[in-house]
């Protein structure tokens, strides 16, 4: 079980003169410093998938990558199965596997080898690397090309093996960072099905994404943030119920949107 | 920290784009311009000579004895003046249109008995851009005739052989070198070669920096290497050490290439001197001079990751690491200034220490207490540019630019 509670993180401007207009009407700008997440709580029990949603420019992916550890907030705190990963991130770590959609591979490594790394970096045996490479390879169906280098993959391999490096130490969370954005349909489908058995192995899983298609198909909760602040926390049933119409106008209340006015004028 | 730089190791020796310039371009790319130099250049200086050159004389009534002479040389063929060609300004145009090689103007007090006749001034009249074999030929012919006059004054005002060789040269200085031949050739090339290692460590270390920081983060990896279970300072080491292997083994490559193939290809005089002068220097002042590379790399390796960490693409970490250049040719600069020695507060500054100390292991005259301050100014600056570099490696604003 992963607990987000009151979540906040601020980003100095080194340039206030680069800012664009919509950047400096933007509440989170104070002074020479920019709160981009202003108070995010969210939690997600073992088992569940948590959709998190939010427009572009949100702070989705500062939240993320708190919660990955790349980032540190300013305030908050973050609990894995009761255990503050902030007081010792190293050892978090551990319990956290992270995927984005922008993800690379070490191209020059086969898939095999990029793998292993992250296995060993993890602190895990020989063995238990082999073995466990063996059990994903399987399960991603990636037999015929892990012994090839990775610069070779198409787009589907690589995400196949980027999910496979990811779980690879077998984590307590798995966190993904808009992990079906510039995929096409096929490699959509095999992180769709990897979400779906971590859900049956009851490993959380928290996923932001544009695609709420995708959140109907996986998700048991929905978060909703806008201007770093949380703006809907609740079930995947309550958020259709904000709107008899659709996914998309249920988004847009919940972001306090009024209904058909998806645009300014 | 060995697992990262196993693995950084790994992928470099299987990216071609640098292996190509660290090993496989020093190997094949020296001979082929040493080589290439070196033929060129007998050749344009061969044609040179051999080429045929055309001479007018005026006043060749004045004396038949060197009109004779140029004659005789095979390489020269007299030609007239055209008649219109009168004046001191009309032979200048004439020469400088191309007409011809060169002009020679005997003048009217030519005699071969100078004490009569007084100095003897020829006028030559060519271009001066064109290279000096003509010089060289009338030198050689009027030194034997000055020499010839000089004799036959001397003998008719009676003085003796001895009195001869004082007129000429009241006052000599005579040059006992106490340097031995291993310091003057180590003090004419030993300014030049800290310059080239230097520039093959950096040159050699840059791809893999580059690679290393700024590529990871181009490529969406470093991301990932952030968040596993271990510590940045090791991330940073491992990156540090592949560095500094890299720039070692490119410099190591490059010299050893250009020695080999300069002693292949000039096997004749030079050839040996450069055999003796290596062979004089003894193992452990060359086992040295590699050693100061350890001090050179540090220092390189710790700037060029803290430059590829800040940079946000591979272009970007080249173009400031290009600068770099320039920087480590002041040093080198310094270490070449008549004066300065590898002593007192010039020992203590990096890199300039390490080009001193080269020059004087080569010229053997190290004094070996200076590796004191050479390892300890660069421990203090390589270790505190390395401290930066994890420092910077902590610094999100620097991590997610």
């Amino acid at each position: 079980m992963i607990e987000i509670n009151k979540l906040a993180k601020k980003f100095k401007v080194e340039n206030p003169k680069k800012l664009s207009d919509q950047d400096k009407k933007d509440p989170r700008l104070q002074g020479r410093f920019f709160h981009s997440v202003r108070e995010v709580s969210f939690s997600c029990q073992n088992g569940e998938v948590l959709g998190l949603l939010g427009p572009n420019g949100a702070g989705k992916t500062t939240t993320l990558r708190m919660l990955s550890t790349a980032l540190q907030p300013d305030s908050g705190s973050i609990n894995i199965g009761g255990f503050d990963i902030l007081k010792s991130p190293v050892e978090a770590r551990k319990q956290i596997g992270f995927l984005s959609g922008g993800t690379g591979l070490y191209g020059r490594l086969s898939g095999r080898e990029n793998i292993a790394y992250f296995g060993k970096l993890n602190g895990m045996t020989n063995d238990a690397i082999i073995k466990r490479t063996a059990e994903l390879s399987h399960r991603l169906d990636m037999d015929s090309f892990l012994d090839r280098r990775s610069e070779t993959y198409s787009t589907g391999m690589k995400q196949k093996a980027s999910i496979a490096r990811s779980v690879i130490h077998s984590p307590k969370v798995v966190i993904l960072d808009e992990p079906t954005t510039g995929l096409d349909i096929m490699a959509t489908q095999t992180v769709l099905n990897f979400i779906r058995d971590l859900k049956n192995d009851n490993v959380p899983v928290i996923f932001s994404t544009h695609h709420l298609d995708e959140v109907s198909e996986l998700c048991d909760r929905v978060t909703v943030i806008d201007q770093g602040q949380t703006m809907f926390n609740d079930t995947f049933d309550a958020f259709r119920a904000l709107d008899e119409v659709s996914l998309h106008e249920s988004f847009l209340r919940s972001i306090g949107k009024p209904k058909h006015q998806t645009t300014e004028r | 920290m060995w697992l990262v730089f196993q693995k950084e190791i790994k992928e470099l020796l299987r990216d071609k784009k640098t292996l190509f310039f660290m090993i496989a371009l020093p190997i094949l790319l020296f001979p082929l311009l040493i080589g290439g130099a070196l033929y060129v250049g007998t050749n344009v200086v061969k044609g040179a000579v051999e080429k045929t050159r055309t001479y007018a004389i005026i006043g060749e009534q004045f004396s038949d004895e060197l009109v004779g002479k140029l004659n005789e040389v095979e390489q020269f063929s007299l030609q007239k003046l055209p008649s219109e060609v009168q004046t001191k300004e009309q032979i200048v145009a004439y020469v400088k249109e191309g007409n011809i090689d060169f002009v020679i103007e005997i003048p009217k007090n030519y005699s071969s008995t100078v004490l009569d006749s007084g100095k003897i001034t020829l006028k030559l009249y060519r271009n001066q851009a064109g290279l000096k074999v003509v010089e060289n030929k009338l030198n050689k012919i009027v030194d034997e005739l000055s020499d010839l006059y000089q004799t036959t004054a001397f003998s008719s005002l009676g003085l003796s052989e001895s009195q001869q060789i004082s007129v000429v040269t009241p006052i000599e200085v005579e040059e006992i070198n106490v340097a031995d031949e291993r310091e003057t050739l180590g003090e004419s090339i030993g300014g030049f070669i800290p310059y080239l290692i230097f520039m093959l460590c950096l040159q050699g270390a840059m791809l893999p920096a580059s690679d290393l920081g700024a590529g990871e983060k181009e490529r969406g990896t470093l991301e990932t290497l952030l968040i596993t279970p271990i510590e940045r300072t090791k991330i940073v080491l491992g990156k540090f050490f592949t560095i500094a292997f890299a720039g070692v083994t490119s410099a190591l490559v490059t010299v050893l290439s250009i020695a080999l193939w300069t002693a292949i290809l000039s096997r004749g005089e030079a050839g040996e001197v450069l055999v003796k002068f290596m062979t004089s220097i003894d193992a452990i002042d060359f086992l040295l001079v590699f050693f100061m590379l350890i001090p050179v790399v540090a220092i390189f390796a710790a700037v060029l990751l803290a430059l590829s960490i800040y940079a946000r693409s591979f272009k970007e970490a080249q173009g400031y690491m290009t600068p770099l250049v320039f920087v480590t040719f002041i040093p080198v600069i310094f270490a070449m200034l008549p004066g300065v020695q590898l002593k007192g507060i010039w020992a203590w500054v990096p890199l300039t220490n390490v080009a001193l100390a080269i020059k004087e292991l080569i010229k053997g005259t190290m004094d070996y207490v200076q590796l004191f301050a050479i390892f300890g100014s660069t421990a203090v600056i390589a270790g505190s540019l390395l401290a930066f570099c994890i420092y910077w490696f902590k610094q999100e604003k620097v991590l997610f630019r």
